[in-house]
């Protein structure tokens, strides 16, 4: 197989950006529902990274760790929202900083 | 057998609670003739063993159970001492509470029969847990239940990674009862030390006894009676069948803490006991000090003191029981344990001043007594190791101990009638019979105590000398 | 010579019947007390009275001497492997069995009548007849442990009963300092028991003697060992204390075991261990020395009581300080032979005075008697031979055997001592004729007002009256019981002292093979000179006596003049010499200090404290954690970023290194 038409540091540096928009998410934003979002930018980041990787080094463990990605982000997404239509009925409320329940 | 005796406690205990918990005739019935059963099979099992392989990966392991030369007595004394509690028992909630007497034979007949250094340290931390349970629901204080739990779950704990430990360096834990392998190598100080910081606390000797006054306090009297009587020996077995046997090169390095240790817990335990003025903390203090000399002996490394230390361990079990068992009688009638306020009690009471009585007496060690006995061999053993300044200061808690019982027993049966405490009725015959197999076996040991001393003491790494080496030439 | 092997070997029916028929009667005053009644002081003596006649017959057995053993050996049981418990009747022990049972029967039979009516009358028995087997244990025992067995049950014993009206917090204050004392002089026989049992390897008599040598420089030490035991049971100085109080007990208690049996226990032990003492000087002197020391300070203290029990129990102390002097010095015959003379006047002393309580509902004061010799003729005979024999005069029991003590002292080389019991024999003289003029002479006193007579604290004075136990107002046993025994004890009282009378007397024929032949030294007075000297002393102490109290001058002032003396007592004198006062300060208060101390300061300060600050720094490692946990996703999210980068940071730094 012939080189990337597109050099794998592109696709590292898109996918660095993808995380640390998605970190800054995260940390930044109090709407549970972006911060889900977000969490599934990172997870996207990632998988780019899995395939770009992939198909550099035409292996096919990175397409397989992809689709795990996937199936667990799916998983993830749907026990957060879960918990966030929970935490909203209880609270009335969906701002993360509001819910601090564990402190210590 | 052996395995159906530590079991059947713990199952019968279980059983109990499918009794109406209003129906303590048939609780106590039960409970009484489980802990006969154990007596009889304690005796029929003296010479079997039973051995089921367990572990084989990090190092072999198995559920070996027998007599060791000495747990035999020890759990002699353990089921006797739980048939008298068991029969003396009245208080709240009384299923529950044989339940836990129960339960604390069985693991601690465990803890005796214990061949495998795991089987060991395993019954060692179940042994904790009905003592525990019963502060709880029994105690005055919760705080004197952890006090309890946690002074002795870390010893548990050092035990059982000594344990561990020892088995890896040693390649098998199935020791007990003999002089095991000979493990090397720089870990094994520290072996030494988990298995030594766990018998003390448990013993326990100064400073790790705090926890005992208020332990004895607080616990029921029937239940204390087994507690100071055999758990509290389960730390000086360890220190017989582990230390000594398995490890002696250690216990000999360090043998002058043990017996500085030893010394101070000696002294320091009748000092304390002298101004007690709550009857149970005397006999809690009073034991720090006999258990100290009973370290001493230990750590003396004398075939005649280790003799001497086996038959004290016995006849403190038995008066230190029968004491508070009486001691238990004298509140429940009082309602109080303050010396302050007991006093003339023997007028209406012979009974019960007549069994406190030859029970202070074997403490302080009347001759003719059980106590007497091991005293003067163990004191013997001291002096005939070389260390003639411990025997001599090791006669100061015995004149100690005659002023601390006298002042016990005068304080709440001799003197005048005080006018305020209420009125009851002398002990009745169930109670007497309670406390009769002890006061019987006090004078039974004190009169023979040939058999106890039939043990092999070459299997603890030390000879007897014969006992009377210079033989006399003009026979 | 010697005979080391003790006892032939055989089987006694008879001795093994007189050991154990006491502990019988025991039990079965013990068990059947409420059915025995008024019997159980009948089944008490008539058990001692068998026993008495069991020794008689044992006689022939215990001075057999065939091939080279002397006496009777009887094997019982074997204690601890190597080692048997046995039983040994030789002439020495078989004088203390003749002793315990024959003096011990007249006493149990005195109290049938002195008991009579005390609530407890049939436990008394038990105890009394308990002591008398715990005494011959310690007397028959044929080995040191048994010994020590009755030693220690003897000390029971003696508790029991001196605390026998367990209500009174006198009565049970004294029972435990005696059996504290005791026990000190337990531990200190334990200690002898050790070393005997280590260099020799064995503790039957006979083999200990006869390895003797093994002890080498031992010896001394197992020798002091014994007499500190010896001197905590016959109230020798400094462990004496206990005795004077011990007198709270019933008056026949304080005559079998306070004066004829139990007490002299010490003087027992050092003649059965004549043959380490012989080979010991150092040991000689030091006992030696505190006993003369000890009859001193006993007599001494004898001229100060005014209890009547008291004044006798210090006499007794004297009287035991001449055996142990005997004893130690070597004089085995002489200081036994006061023992045989003084179990009988003793307890003869003893029963007189209380022939007086018991008429006197109780009375113990001296100082409120007086003129009671028309009052009890009887009791007046009684008493004054007693005194008679005490002060040694010749002809009187006491004379043979207290001359041949103290003589005996000079013949080993103890010019000293030797002095200082002639000195005693007076002063004993001055307070016994004391007691004697303030009790029989003069007019009686009782109706006096106490102040009146110096007595500021009448309850404190003496032992106070117990009126509940009050066994003899309401009926009376009949007067004989009580009047025949002290009969019949005049008559040894009097006569037994002849059996040491000459040169081949039958004492000493009778000790002939159990102690060597003593090595005495030139004496620059003959033994007839020492009896003058005594006499002479004796009389000066009685003329003095006789001055202060008898003389009709002294009679008409008597009130008057107790009333100064008992104000103007010495401290010193009043306070028994501080020795109580010593050891309280020493011991007893050091060591309740020191529990204090343990218990309220280092038990919970110290020790838990420690164990505090491990539990309070594990505290405050949580509070420190603690801030971590906000609550806060964000700040979970935001410290999981950072700890991210700070792991990214290191790989690329250390990278970079590689």
């Amino acid at each position: 197989m012939s080189a990337l038409p597109v050099s794998l540091a592109s696709y590292i540096g898109l996918s660095a950006v993808m995380f640390f928009v998605g970190v800054a998410g995260v940390v930044l934003r109090r709407n549970p529902l972006v911060m889900l979002m977000s969490i599934e930018l990172m997870f996207n980041a990632a998988n780019i990274v899995f395939v770009a990787f992939a198909r550099a080094w035409m292996h096919n463990a990175g397409h397989i760790f992809a689709f795990l990605v996937i199936t667990v982000a799916a998983a993830e997404a749907a026990i957060g929202l879960a918990i966030v239509v929970a935490v909203f009925r209880s609270a009335k409320n969906v701002d993360v900083d509001e819910v601090a329940l564990l402190k210590g | 057998m052996l395995f159906a005796l530590i079991v059947l406690p713990i199952v019968a205990g279980f059983a109990l609670f499918a009794l109406p918990k209003t129906d303590t005739r048939a609780c106590k019935a039960i409970g009484v003739a489980v802990a006969l059963a154990t007596i009889a099979m304690t005796l029929a099992a003296r010479n079997s063993e039973q051995s089921v392989r367990w572990l084989s990966r990090p190092f072999t392991a198995a559920f070996h159970v027998g007599d060791s030369g000495i747990g035999f007595w020890i759990a002699l004394l353990l089921t006797l001492c739980t048939l008298c509690a068991i029969l003396a028992s009245n208080v709240p909630r009384l299923r529950t509470f044989i339940a836990m007497l129960l339960w604390l034979e069985g693991t601690m007949l465990g803890v005796f029969l214990a061949r495998d250094l795991v089987l060991f340290a395993l019954f060692w931390d179940l042994m904790l847990i009905p003592v525990f349970l019963t502060l709880v629901n029994w105690g005055e204080h919760p705080a004197t239940a952890w006090r309890y739990f946690l002074y002795n779950f870390a010893g548990g704990l050092t035990l059982l990674l000594a344990t561990a430990a020892y088995g890896i360096l040693a390649g098998t834990t199935d020791v007990i009862g003999a002089s095991g392998p000979h493990v090397v190598g720089g870990w094994v100080p520290w072996i030494f030390a988990g298995f030594a910081f766990a018998f003390l606390v448990k013993t326990p000797v100064f400073p790790f006894h705090t926890w005992m006054p208020i332990t004895y306090r607080d616990t029921p009297p029937p239940m204390v009676a087994v507690v100071g009587a055999v758990q509290s020996k389960a730390g000086l077995y360890g220190l017989i069948v582990v230390a000594m046997a398995l490890l002696p090169d250690y216990l000999h390095a360090y043998a002058n803490v043990f017996i500085v240790l030893g010394v101070i817990s000696m002294l320091y335990g009748a000092f304390v006991a002298l101004v007690q003025s709550d009857v149970k903390r005397i006999v809690a203090y009073s034991s720090l000090s006999h258990l100290g000399l009973i370290v001493v002996a230990i750590a003396t490394f004398n075939a005649v003191a280790l003799q001497g230390a086996v038959l004290y361990i016995i006849a403190h079990g038995l008066f230190t029981a029968a004491i508070f068992l009486t001691l238990g009688y004298v509140e429940e009638r009082e309602e109080t344990r303050s010396l302050v306020r007991l006093g003339g009690l023997g007028a209406k009471n012979p009974r019960m001043a007549g069994a406190l009585c030859i029970a202070a007496l074997a403490a302080l060690g009347l001759p003719g007594l059980a106590g007497f006995a091991g005293e003067l061999i163990i004191i013997s053993g001291i002096f005939q190791s070389g260390l003639i300044w411990v025997s001599i200061v090791a006669l100061i808690p015995i004149v100690l101990a005659a002023a601390y019982m006298l002042r016990l027993y005068q304080g709440v049966m001799n003197g005048p009638e005080v006018a305020d405490l209420p009125e009851r009725r002398d002990l009745t015959w169930i109670e007497g019979l309670a406390v009769a197999p002890l006061i019987a076996a006090l004078v039974a040991v004190g009169v023979a105590p040939a058999a106890i001393l039939s043990f092999d003491t070459s299997a603890y790494n030390v000879t007897v000398p014969a006992l009377h080496t210079a033989q006399v030439e003009s026979k | 010579m010697i005979h080391h092997v003790m006892g032939v070997n055989g089987f006694y029916p008879l001795l093994m019947t007189l050991w154990l028929l006491p502990l019988a009667g025991a039990v079965l005053c013990w068990t059947f007390g409420p059915q025995l009644k008024q019997l159980a002081g009948w089944l008490g003596a008539a058990t001692l009275g068998t026993s008495f006649v069991l020794t008689l017959l044992s006689w022939s057995a215990a001075t057999q001497n065939s091939g080279g053993a002397l006496g009777a050996h009887q094997s019982l049981l074997s204690w601890i492997p190597g080692f048997d418990f046995g039983l040994l009747l030789d002439p020495l022990s078989l004088i203390w069995t003749f002793i315990i049972t024959g003096v011990g029967f007249l006493i149990h039979f005195y109290s049938i009548g002195y008991m009579h009516g005390d609530k407890a009358f049939a436990r008394f028995f038990a105890y009394m007849n308990f002591f008398v087997f715990a005494m011959l244990t310690l007397v028959l025992s044929d080995n040191f442990v048994g010994l020590l067995v009755g030693w220690g049950l003897v000390g029971l014993a003696s508790y029991f009963l001196i605390g026998f009206w367990f209500e009174r917090p006198s009565a049970v204050a004294a029972a435990r300092k005696a059996f504290v004392i005791n026990v000190v002089g337990d531990v200190a026989i334990m200690f002898a028991i050790f070393v005997i049992f280590t260099k020799v390897g064995a503790l039957g008599f006979g083999d200990v003697f006869a390895n003797a040598s093994q002890l080498g420089d031992w010896v001394f030490v197992v020798c002091v060992g014994l007499f500190i035991g010896a001197a905590a049971k016959s109230a020798q100085l400094p462990l004496h204390t206990w005795l004077p109080d011990a007198m709270e007990g019933p008056t026949p208690v304080s005559a079998l075991i306070h004066a004829a049996t139990m007490v002299t226990a010490g003087v027992y032990l050092i003649a059965r261990c004549a043959p380490l003492w012989s080979v010991s000087s150092d040991a000689q002197m030091l006992v030696g020395t505190i006993g003369a020391l000890t009859a001193l300070v006993g007599a001494i203290l004898g001229t100060a009581q005014w209890d009547i029990k008291r004044i006798l129990a210090y006499s007794t102390m004297s009287q035991i300080g001449y055996m142990i002097m005997g004893v130690g010095v070597g004089a085995f015959e002489g200081g036994v032979a006061h023992f045989f003379t003084h179990a009988f006047f003793k307890a003869q002393l003893f029963l007189g005075s209380g022939l007086i309580i018991h008429a006197l509902a109780n009375e113990q004061d001296v100082r409120r008697m007086g003129g009671l010799m028309k009052k009890m003729p009887f009791a007046f005979v009684a008493m004054l031979t007693g005194v008679l024999a005490i002060c040694g005069i010749p002809g009187f029991s006491g004379a043979f055997s207290k001359d041949a003590v103290i003589y005996g002292a000079l013949a080993h080389g103890h010019p000293w001592l030797y002095a200082i019991g002639l000195i005693t024999a007076g002063i004993t003289a001055y307070y016994m004729f004391r007691m004697i003029f303030l009790t029989f002479f003069g007019s009686y006193r009782g109706d006096v007002d106490p102040s009146e007579l110096g007595i500021r604290h009448p309850e404190l004075a003496g032992t106070p009256a117990h009126d509940e136990h009050e066994p003899h107002e309401h009926d009376h046993a009949p007067a004989w019981i009580m009047a025949v025994p002290v009969g019949l004890l005049i008559v040894p009282t009097v006569f037994a002292g002849w059996l040491m009378f000459g040169e081949h007397s039958w004492w000493s024929q009778f000790f002939s093979a159990q102690f060597a032949p003593e090595h005495t030294v030139a004496t620059p007075v003959s033994d007839v000179m020492t009896t003058v000297f005594a006499v002479a002393a004796v009389l000066a102490g009685f003329a003095i006596a006789y001055l202060r109290y008898g003389a009709p001058a002294a009679m008409e002032h008597a009130i008057e003049r107790l009333r100064t003396e008992t104000v103007r007592m010495p401290g010193a004198l009043a306070n028994a010499l501080y020795f109580d006062a010593a050891l309280d300060a020493l011991f007893v208060r050091t060591s309740q200090l020191l529990g204090t101390l343990f218990g309220r300061l280092i038990d919970p300060l110290v020790i838990d404290g420690g164990v505090r600050e491990v539990a309070l720094s594990a505290r405050w490692l949580g509070t420190l954690v603690r801030s971590f946990q906000t609550g806060l996703v964000r700040a979970y999210a935001l410290i999981l970023v950072i700890g991210v980068a700070c792991f990214v940071a290191y790989y690329a730094i250390a990278g970079g290194v590689h």
